[in-house]
């Protein structure tokens, strides 16, 4: 299973329409999460409505939330969106084996087998997620909690049987870059003292563009990934 | 994230199961979880608390998590009663469970009502119940001061099993300052040691809240620590008795439930036993030395005497 996560505190303004990226995202089977951090409600209405849109496109969930509230939130939406990601493979499953089109017309009692499988496969199956943070000058104030949101998840997902992995990105670049990698694919955060040293923090906010290039590393990895497999096989990854 | 969603609920409205036809009366809402609304329901004279969900999978996965303990040493009297689904006038279906309706008050109003004298046997109960759970496979999970009701005589009973995980799952549900990984003191990773964690806060949580919520507030994440929260239980005078067993909760070093019981079970009747016996040495003491002195004035004399025999 593969998600983005996308915590920002405001509209994007150059590039690309991220709703148009997040589609695109969608498309490639990677549901797209967005937190809009308003601290301070800097984001106004049309931030707020942005960062919706960009989250019913991605096929994921958005939510509106102070700093303070991160860690929770974000651990709480990765859950949440690997269950729905599930439960939407489930039933289209019902829908070709029974003619059911949703869990919810099951008797309670077969209801509860198949929640059962699909707990088991929540536990199970294979995750990234890959976070990506507006680091635009107004999220300066915000990084640390940013920071302590990403450990706590790390935490939540080594709780997991499966195999849980996170990448962080983060947008704009100190050269003009639409989006940086500053952690490449990990199961742990052992070592890595600070996610976010030192960044030169401009004013654009090219969501859009930022988000595609995610997308891309997705595949790019992906690839890599079956090239790797078919030399070595897949526990050296 | 807390699913809110209006209710047509009023006294009186009834809810009728689909699938088994069962009524039930409304009386009023009980409270309100992470995977919805618990309204207490009457059906032929006899009261329930029914859970009622918006989203069919995480209700669902409660009730697998309550019949797999249904089938274990928990089931003294089957807790889940029944499950169906909910048309609501609007056409909206709705999942539900009832279980037995348990009257009673939290923990932290138990104790200021009763008394404190009765903490040591709110805590055994708990951990009794606990340790039942961690033998059948199972823990609690999200366990905090809203999840438990007290009955009568400390009667313990856990409620919202939202949390409840197998041993060896990731943790399904929990808060914050419960949270061994939010303390940095572990994994989330479901084991017996998870819950005694959460336990051993919620005695902080009872004695000290206000203190606890700051030290949550003000400490950085990475500074949060077991010193911290045991530096906080030293502060806590109604906690002394008990310092050793909570740095060994925090630190996850009972191997379960019962052992954990057991240790506190010690405690509570130790303390009787050493109140009482604290007494008895502070006459004993008077009277060895008495003894004492006047067996080394007899000896002196004794000596004395014996020289002066000698001479």
């Amino acid at each position: 299973m593969k998600q983005i996560l996308l915590i920002t505190d405001g509209c994007s303004n150059v590039g690309m329409s991220p709703i148009v990226a997040a589609a695109h995202a969608k498309s490639e089977g990677i549901a797209v999460n967005v937190v809009g951090v308003v601290d301070h409600g800097e984001l106004g209405e049309y931030g707020a409505s942005e960062i919706h849109e960009i989250a019913r496109a991605g096929g994921g969930l958005s939510r509106l939330v102070q700093a303070k509230e991160l860690a929770q939130t974000v651990q709480m939406m990765t859950r949440k969106t690997v269950v729905q990601t599930i439960q939407l493979a489930v039933q289209r499953e019902l829908q070709s084996v029974l003619g059911n089109d949703s869990i919810e017309a099951l008797p309670p009692e077969k209801r509860g087998e198949v929640v059962k499988v699909m707990d088991e496969l929540t536990e199970t199956s294979g995750l990234q997620v890959a976070l990506l943070i507006d680091a635009s000058a107004s999220m300066r104030p915000k990084l640390a909690s940013v920071e302590e949101a990403i450990h706590d998840l790390m935490l939540s997902l080594q709780a997991r049987a499966g195999k849980s992995e996170i990448a962080v990105f983060h947008f704009p670049g100190s050269k003009q870059e639409d989006c940086v990698l500053s952690l490449d694919w990990t199961t742990h955060l052992k070592g890595v003292p600070s996610i976010f040293p030192k960044l030169h923090m401009s004013g654009t906010t090219p969501t859009g563009p930022a988000l595609m290039k995610v997308v891309e590393h997705f595949i790019e990895s992906s690839s890599q990934r079956k090239e790797m497999d078919g030399m070595i096989g897949d526990d050296v990854i | 994230m807390t699913t809110s969603f209006k209710l047509p609920l009023k006294k009186g409205s009834v809810i009728v199961g689909k699938w088994k036809h069962g009524h039930y009366r409304v009386e009023r809402l009980l409270g309100e979880g992470a995977n919805g609304k618990v309204i207490l329901v009457s059906k032929d004279w006899q009261w329930y608390a029914l859970k009622i969900g918006q989203d069919a999978v995480d209700l669902q996965s409660e009730i697998n998590a309550l019949k797999a303990l249904a089938s274990t040493s928990m089931a003294r009297d089957s807790y889940l009663k029944d499950v169906d689904d909910w048309v609501t006038p609007q056409g909206k279906e709705l999942p539900f469970y009832t279980m037995r309706y348990v009257k009673g008050l939290d923990m932290s109003a138990y104790l200021t009502q009763h008394g404190e004298d009765w903490f040591p046997l709110l805590g055994l109960n708990l951990l009794r119940s606990l340790g039942e759970l961690h033998q059948a496979g199972w823990i609690f999970g999200d366990l905090k001061l809203e999840n438990i009701i007290v009955g009568q005589y400390g009667d313990v009973e856990l409620i919202d099993f939202g949390g409840a995980t197998q041993i060896g799952k990731g943790v399904k549900q929990f808060t914050e300052i419960y949270d061994r990984g939010y303390w940095n003191c572990g994994s989330r990773t479901a084991d017996a040691q998870y819950d005694l964690f959460s336990f051993a806060v919620l005695c902080l949580q009872l004695f000290a809240p206000r203190k606890l919520h700051q030290l949550s507030k003000e400490l950085l994440p990475q500074n949060r620590s077991i010193e911290e929260l045991m530096e906080l239980a030293k502060e806590t005078p109604q906690l002394a008795p008990y310092l050793k067993w909570l740095e060994q909760a925090f630190s996850g070093s009972f191997k379960h439930g019962k052992e954990a019981a057991s240790a506190w079970r010690m405690l509570a009747h130790q303390r009787r036993s050493l109140a009482k016996s604290k007494k008895t040495p502070r006459w004993l003491k008077v009277m060895i030395a008495i003894s004492l002195i006047s067996l080394g004035i007899s000896a002196s004399l004794y000596v004395l005497d014996y020289a002066g025999l000698l001479k």
